[in-house]
């Protein structure tokens, strides 16, 4: 059972306060966390893997003063995480692309905490409805372009513009909200 | 070690960490450093003789605007930088504005002389060693910026040493102002932004060496 933010960060907010007992129980709480980390995207030997805990409890401890209280626990954590992580296949001299802090933060089950997320339905609102539904259709339901135009009685091109010119739309709204 | 001894040996020491630690530790390495350089100042170069006259007139406070301000605005972006997840930078865009407005005096300046003059206005009396000056005394804030980075985690290497070379650049320009006699806008803003850019880019260059963690 994977700790919640909320309980980590309360624990991370003990330690910065002094407390050893709250700062035992985070450090706890993280090792099956990065163990889980490393090895979805390292697929090295245990003792790498272990290694690469290890540096990351000690960096979680002695740079905790990088943290803002203000600010999502996990995020911190896991850009700690991936920079570990970064700096292991460069000493090895490894490139493998390495997914964005808000990808990380997605996969690693805390959407929350990545401020990527987006609300689906939310967004096509703000669309016309032919392209909302064209949108909805193809990209979220699975459908392929002929299907997505006989359910909606349009041309096959008219999906397609349709789509186009609705992720055109999507991108430059989410672009505005988070600049 | 098991990972579960190392646990129980972290958790043997556990300082209490107050709210804004992180800014404090980046003031205190600039405040150690300034320090230095200006311990160097005073007996390498010596205050201006003029100093408490220069203070009550327009040029001095100019200059010190002019690189207190640039100082600022890096100090806060290197403290941005000092986390593994930054925050958005775009506050360094408020860079523009000091450097604009001075370039708006020196095109004052430039009016109100003659043409002829306009060149030894630029080049001043010292315009040969000011940048390299301005970039010696940002050694020493460099340094203590270093420290402060020592429990800080930057992710950004090439960018927290651009960002830190930035400050310490300006900083160290900000304490030059007390040696430095030069009162033209067109001086300072070429030589003096020309040391503190120098500092960022050796910060830059050097950041992923020296800030690796």
């Amino acid at each position: 059972m994977q700790a919640s933010e909320e309980q980590l960060r309360a624990w991370m907010t003990g330690g910065l306060d002094g407390d050893a007992a709250a700062h035992i129980a985070l450090l706890r709480a993280l090792t099956p966390m990065l163990r889980g980390f490393y090895r979805r995207r390292l697929r090295g030997a245990e003792d790498d893997i272990e290694d690469l805990v290890q540096e990351t409890l000690i960096a979680v401890h002695t740079r905790r003063a990088s943290y803002d209280r203000d600010r999502p626990f996990v995020a911190w954590l896991y850009a700690i995480a991936r920079y570990r992580m970064i700096d292991h296949l460069r000493r090895r001299r490894v490139t493998v692309p390495v997914e964005a802090l808000d990808e990380i933060l997605v996969s690693e089950g805390f959407e929350d905490a990545a401020s990527a997320r987006v609300d689906i339905a939310r967004l096509l609102a703000g669309l016309s409805p032919k392209q909302a539904r064209a949108i909805q259709d193809t990209h979220i339901e699975g459908l392929s372009i002929a299907e997505a135009a006989a359910a909606a009685r349009i041309g096959e091109s008219d999906v397609k513009v349709s789509v186009h010119r609705g992720m055109k739309a999507l991108a430059a709204r989410i672009r505005g909200v988070r600049p | 070690m098991n990972t579960d001894d190392l646990i129980r040996a972290l958790a043997r020491d556990v300082p209490a960490v107050r709210r804004g630690a992180l800014r404090r530790r980046i003031l205190a390495g600039v405040g150690a450093g300034g320090l230095v350089s200006l311990l160097l100042i005073a007996l390498g170069l010596g205050f201006r003789p003029d100093l408490w006259i220069a203070m009550h007139g327009f040029a001095f406070w100019m200059k010190w605007a002019y690189t207190a301000s640039l100082g600022l605005v890096a100090i806060a972006a290197t403290i941005r930088l000092a986390r593994p997840d930054p925050a958005p930078l775009g506050l360094l865009w408020l860079l523009a504005i000091p450097v604009l407005l001075l370039a708006g005096l020196g095109i004052g300046e430039m009016a109100q002389k003659p043409a002829r003059e306009w060149l030894a206005m630029w080049l001043g009396g010292s315009w040969q060693i000011c940048p390299w000056l301005v970039l010696t005394l940002s050694v020493p804030i460099f340094a203590g910026l270093l420290w402060s980075f020592r429990r800080l985690a930057p992710t950004r290497l090439r960018a927290t040493g651009a960002a830190a070379g930035l400050a310490a650049g300006a900083c160290a320009a900000t304490l030059y102002c007390f040696h430095c006699g030069e009162a033209s806008a067109l001086f300072v803003l070429t030589w003096y932004s020309l040391g503190i850019v120098l500092a960022a880019g050796l910060g830059a260059l050097a950041g992923p060496r020296l800030l690796r963690w």
